[in-house]
């Protein structure tokens, strides 16, 4: 069982190259690529524990996430690289009894890609990939601030999602 | 410059690369004094890369006084985006970190700001977006930290204009 947040990838980093290198961008995209479909497992959960009516945003971030983690496995396969799988089986970080639990979770996961992402643009060598990153960071916080208010999480917004705090 | 992001496999517990401002600033600083001998990596700038960030920090300014200007015309409006201009002001505090030989005095080039509506949440709402689409597209042009940095600020801002909606 792995945990979905952070980006459940076991890669041993110590060895994956200077950042800003291909061997270092395809190291991160890796980590993106977990952390993709970690998110696309655990909206899974999150919208088992929603009302029909509540689960209009729970699709929408699943077919994103579905969406780039298909994009990134993409780009690491034209590359010669294995893309990683997805797990066979992930823990939760808490039990997911209710509504907020559900906003919670749903906002671990895009904190997870989100952090992923921002990650794969310290280390990225391309631009296409810098573009990818970007993109997908900022997606992922629009996400997580819809969600933190059902989550009880304050303040709403980040100044800085994806960095450790200054 | 501000910390570096956390490896993902590493987020909450140990920092694997938690390089602080030096990694990036000593690059930058050996670029500014002319030296030739600046360690190469994904955090050393060139020349023009110093000139864009000076431009980030000024449209981050910007960005700042328009949520003062925005309070003022709308106390209503500052009750509830205190939170949001403090973020603002935690951005810039950051950029500034990353760009140590920027004076402030740089003009963004980056098309011109948003025209007036009258409304000054719409206002400050447009500013915003403004300022998350430069960051963005500046981030394109950096690699390693910096590249990483403009990138979170953007995509914190976006969040920010979704709250302002």
């Amino acid at each position: 069982m792995t945990s979905p947040s952070p980006s459940p990838a076991s890669t041993s980093s110590s060895d994956d190259g200077e950042a800003g290198s291909t061997r270092a961008e395809t190291a991160a995209l890796q980590e993106a690529l977990a952390a993709e479909h970690a998110a696309v497992w655990g909206y899974g959960t999150v919208g088992a524990a929603l009302a029909g009516a509540d689960r209009t945003p729970v699709v929408a971030a699943a077919e994103s996430h579905r969406d780039l983690r298909d994009q990134v496995a993409a780009v690491l396969t034209a590359r010669g690289a294995d893309p990683v799988p997805t797990q066979a089986a992930y823990q939760l970080p808490f039990p997911v009894l209710s509504a907020v639990d559900a906003a919670r979770l749903a906002v671990t996961l895009e904190e997870g890609t989100t952090s992923a992402w921002v990650w794969v643009l310290d280390q990225a060598a391309e631009r296409s990939v810098r573009e990818t990153a970007v993109a997908a960071a900022c997606a992922a916080e629009v996400r997580a601030v819809s969600w933190r208010p059902q989550a009880g999480v304050t303040p709403v917004t980040t100044a800085t999602p994806g960095l450790p705090a200054a | 410059m501000s910390t570096r992001p956390v490896h993902p496999a590493a987020a909450g517990t140990l920092s694997r690369r938690s390089l602080l401002v030096a990694a990036g600033a000593l690059p930058l600083l050996a670029v500014v004094a002319g030296c030739t001998d600046a360690p190469p990596g994904a955090d050393a700038v060139t020349p023009a890369q110093v000139d864009q960030l000076a431009e980030q920090v000024a449209v981050q300014e910007q960005l700042v006084a328009a949520y003062a200007t925005a309070f003022t015309a709308a106390p209503d409006l500052a009750a509830a985006g205190t939170a949001l201009a403090d973020q603002a002001q935690a951005q810039l505090d950051r950029l500034r970190a990353a760009a140590p030989s920027v004076t402030g005095s740089a003009t963004p080039s980056g098309g011109t700001a948003p025209a007036a509506t009258g409304d000054p949440r719409a206002d400050l709402r447009a500013r915003v977006a403004a300022a998350a689409q430069s960051h963005a597209t500046a981030c394109l042009d950096f690699t390693g930290a910096r590249a990483a940095l403009l990138g979170s600020i953007a995509a914190g801002l976006r969040g920010q204009d979704g709250q302002l909606a």
